[in-house]
């Protein structure tokens, strides 16, 4: 009894198991990709001028379309068009696309694209200022240009060449288009030209090609932070043009040697460096606690100026000039500093996500050191930069 | 023996074109002189660039002394065969797409296509006799956010090193910055020369360039009078532009003071604009009015390119005033009233000059950088009283922004123009 229970459960959980793990088998996804283009109903925009409605193609002072019979790619006919957008603000036509029937095109997105026939009268060209713009029934609109990769021979010239634009290049995400509900086809036509236009109709594609991801970035979220490590994130210091600021070595990380005697001829009184490797720093989630710190090496405090810089937003600089009740003195000739960020004038209007470069200019003839820049936590007064008990 | 004489002759007419065609492109390097400073060398001789930003009037400008023009891309090669035709060579832009058109450096696809499409535009132009250095992209820089953009400068930068050994590769940036210096620098090591777009910032360009560590040679790629983006503005924000005799006074500064004195790192400069474009007005920029009429700025460019002022001076306006308030303050007007338009200018050598005035509606516009704007329609307006250098007309009766364009020339048509934006309410 207890062996039949056990061949039993053991039965089962086979069952189970091999249930379960040919459920993970994908073998038939690729076949499923296939019948859903073979599935797609609409696969025709345009073949000939009966049999496919198109609007927009109303001459004015910008456009002239015509159906041209001879010499087309495919059917009785195919679009001419010339245009010259200088003297208006938007050009195109517009293509019903199976009588503006509601197109679902998310099955396909990632095995087709749309494909068209082009020429030209005479010359060559690598590329034309035509806009492909996908509509849904929410009004929404998405677009693609012609990708040099996807064009025939890589030119259009006067033999007819194949253009394929991927549905996957329409930038439908961005938009919020949803693309299982969509309405027309709009070409979009910029500048000027004049192209032969044929064979509009949608075909399998593999798009090969993938969005990577901006790594630009170096977000900080904890304290404390070493700024500016590495010469080569500094600038200002090259003493084959200045000899008033140089590397100094007193501190340990970078620090700045300064011996400014603006008598003498090419004295630079300003140097920066980036926080972080010249990425853009995101300090946004501690800003607001945050204070720069950093030593000086001097017999009394210099008068200097600091400047905070973002790469981009509205307000993209903030500056101070430091006062006595931004250091404390630490004996023999050191000197702290404590700089909280919430005391710079417009820092809510900073991007703190968006951090570039921190700048020093020395206001007045002047020898000190300057090193040891720091992020600190800070959660004082800011209008009290020393009198925190953290420092 | 017939057949061996015609394949002789056929053999000896391909090696001798060959040789023609390889000797019309020049070599042209960057290398540094007997004083140490950087020089461009064309053809094993000193080229220091005379340049302006130009597409046509090519006579006026060889007459000029110029020696060069800059484009912005290969979408015309009929620019090209023309400044060589003129004995003008070229630095010619690949038009890299800068993120503010919509451009994602994020997407493979878009990159790629990009890059293989301009790889092509080298190959069609690099044997081009007029070509002196390629331009890879123009302004990339302005308000990006994605520095891999500076991978694809690369990567065109390095198959033009293995494509094209005679033409110097540079990129074009909007003014100086010490970390698009320091990516130039790290992620571009095949660019040769740094093209600067600087118009206020000039000031300052050559000296910020050694700050922000660039330690290769630069060309002036761009430069002229302060830009729109850094003029004062009205209180209903139109740009003030001052009059013109004032930008041509600028120019000569700048030349003189920074760009010809810059002997170590400065390869020479194009001039912006020999031409005419709408930024913010259709005569911010432009070196030549809309009907094709040149301005004393053409006059001061022969002055830096010769040392020598033309025969013939254009007509310069210094001040533009209405109701005796000057151009850099606020104008407001009623709804038609009567208003007073006056300029003062310096007639030089002409007996005769020729007056005429031009109300524009305001053309506000949100473009940045070289983005094509479009210009405003004139409009038509009422004019009381006009007496030489004084005009007395009557405001619009619709509330609004205008601008009145005050333009004088001689009897050659070498004109100049000011202008002063008024609001009526």
């Amino acid at each position: 009894m207890k062996l039949n229970i056990k061949i039993v459960l053991g039965a089962l959980v086979f069952c189970i198991m091999s249930c379960s793990y040919m459920n993970n088998i994908s073998i038939y996804e690729p076949s499923i990709s296939i019948s859903s283009f073979e599935k797609f109903p609409h696969k025709i925009l345009f073949t000939n001028s009966e049999d496919n409605g198109l609007w927009g193609v109303k001459n004015n002072n910008c456009k002239q379309v015509s159906f041209e019979t001879t010499n087309s790619y495919v059917g009785k006919d195919h679009i001419h068009i010339k245009w010259n957008a200088s003297k208006c603000n938007y050009i195109a036509i517009g293509l019903k696309w199976a009588n503006y029937k509601v197109k679902n095109l998310e099955p396909i997105i990632e095995s087709a694209a749309i494909e068209l026939h082009v020429r030209i009268d005479s010359g060559e060209l690598s590329n034309t200022p035509m806009f492909f713009i996908l509509v849904d029934y929410g009004g929404n609109q998405c677009r693609a240009k012609i990708n040099y990769l996807d064009i025939e021979g890589g030119k259009i010239d006067t033999e007819w060449r194949r253009i394929r634009i991927p549905l996957q290049s329409f930038n439908y995400k961005k938009r919020g288009v949803n693309m299982s509900n969509i309405k027309e086809l709009r070409l979009e036509f910029q500048r000027q030209g004049d192209l032969h236009i044929d064979n509009i109709i949608i075909v399998p594609h593999q798009h090969n090609y993938e969005n990577t991801i901006d790594t630009f970035t170096k977000v900080f979220n904890s304290h404390p932070i070493q700024l500016g490590e590495g010469k080569e994130y500094w600038w200002g210091i090259n003493t084959k043009y200045s000899s008033s600021l140089k590397f100094g070595s007193f501190f340990k990380n970078e620090s700045v040697f300064v011996n400014l005697d603006k008598s003498k001829e090419m004295q630079w009184n300003t140097f920066g460096f980036s926080p972080y490797k010249w990425l853009r720093v995101d300090l946004s989630s501690i800003y607001t606690t945050s204070a720069l710190a950093f030593k000086i090496k001097a017999n009394e405090i210099p008068k200097i100026q600091a400047f905070l810089f973002a790469y981009t937003g509205k307000k993209r600089r903030l500056q101070k000039i430091l006062n006595e009740s931004h250091f404390v003195d630490k004996e023999n000739g050191i000197f702290e500093a404590y700089l909280p960020l919430k005391s710079l004038e417009g820092h809510g209007e900073f991007r703190w996500d968006s951090l570039k470069e921190i700048r020093f200019k020395i206001l007045e003839d002047t020898q000190f050191e300057i090193g040891d820049f720091q992020l600190i936590e800070f959660r004082g007064n800011p209008k009290k930069p020393t009198e925190w008990k953290g420092i | 023996m017939e057949r061996n004489i015609n394949l002789f002759i056929s053999l000896l007419f391909l090696m001798l074109y060959t040789f023609t065609a390889h000797s019309q492109v020049s070599k042209v390097v960057v290398t540094t002189n007997i004083e140490g400073n950087f020089e461009l060398q064309r053809n094993g001789e000193p080229y220091y660039i005379k340049g302006a930003g130009a597409k046509d009037h090519f006579d006026l400008l060889v007459k000029s002394g110029a020696n060069s023009i800059r484009v912005w891309s290969t979408n015309n090669k009929a620019f090209l065969d023309s400044a060589h035709k003129h004995g003008l060579t070229v630095t010619l832009g690949l038009h890299v797409r800068p993120e503010r058109s919509g451009m994602d450096y994020n997407n493979e696809y878009a990159v790629k296509g990009q890059i293989e499409q301009l790889k092509n535009e080298v190959l069609k132009y690099k044997d081009h006799p007029a070509l002196l250095v390629w331009g890879i992209g123009n302004e990339v820089d302005l308000r990006y956010s994605n520095f891999k953009v500076w991978e694809t400068i690369e990567i065109l930068a390095k198959f033009i090193k293995e494509v094209d050994p005679n033409h110097p590769t540079m990129t074009v940036i909007a003014g100086v910055d010490p970390s698009k210096a320091y990516y130039i620098k790290k992620y571009c090591p095949s660019i040769d020369i740094l093209g600067l777009n600087v118009y206020g910032s000039i000031e300052n360009a050559g000296a910020n360039l050694r700050k922000f560590n660039w330690d290769k040679p630069y060309i002036v790629s761009e430069w002229g009078v302060n830009g729109p983006f850094e003029a004062r503005t009205t209180s209903w924000k139109a740009k003030i532009e001052p009059p013109n005799g004032l930008k041509a006074d600028l120019r000569l500064r700048r030349y003189q003071e920074l760009i010809e004195k810059d002997k170590e790192r400065c390869l020479g400069s194009y001039c912006f604009l020999w031409g005419q474009k709408q930024e913010s007005t259709a005569t911010w920029h432009g070196m030549f009015l809309s009907n094709g009429n040149p301005t004393e700025a053409i006059d001061v460019m022969q002055y830096c390119w010769t040392g020598e002022w033309p025969q013939s001076r254009a007509p310069s306006i210094r001040d533009i005033s209405l109701e005796n308030i000057g151009w850099r303050k606020d104008h407001i007007v009623a709804p038609s009233s009567q208003v007073t338009l006056k300029i003062e200018y310096l007639k030089y050598n002409n007996d005769k000059v020729i007056f005429e005035y031009v109300l524009y509606p305001e053309a506000f516009s949100d473009k940045i950088g070289g983005d094509i704007q479009r210009s405003p329609e004139p409009i038509n307006f009422e004019i009381v009283n006009q007496h030489d250098n004084e005009l007395v007309f009557i405001s619009p009766k619709i509330k609004g922004a205008y601008r009145i364009f005050a333009y004088i020339k001689n009897e050659l048509g070498q004109s100049s123009v000011a202008n002063i934006p008024f609001l009526v309410e």
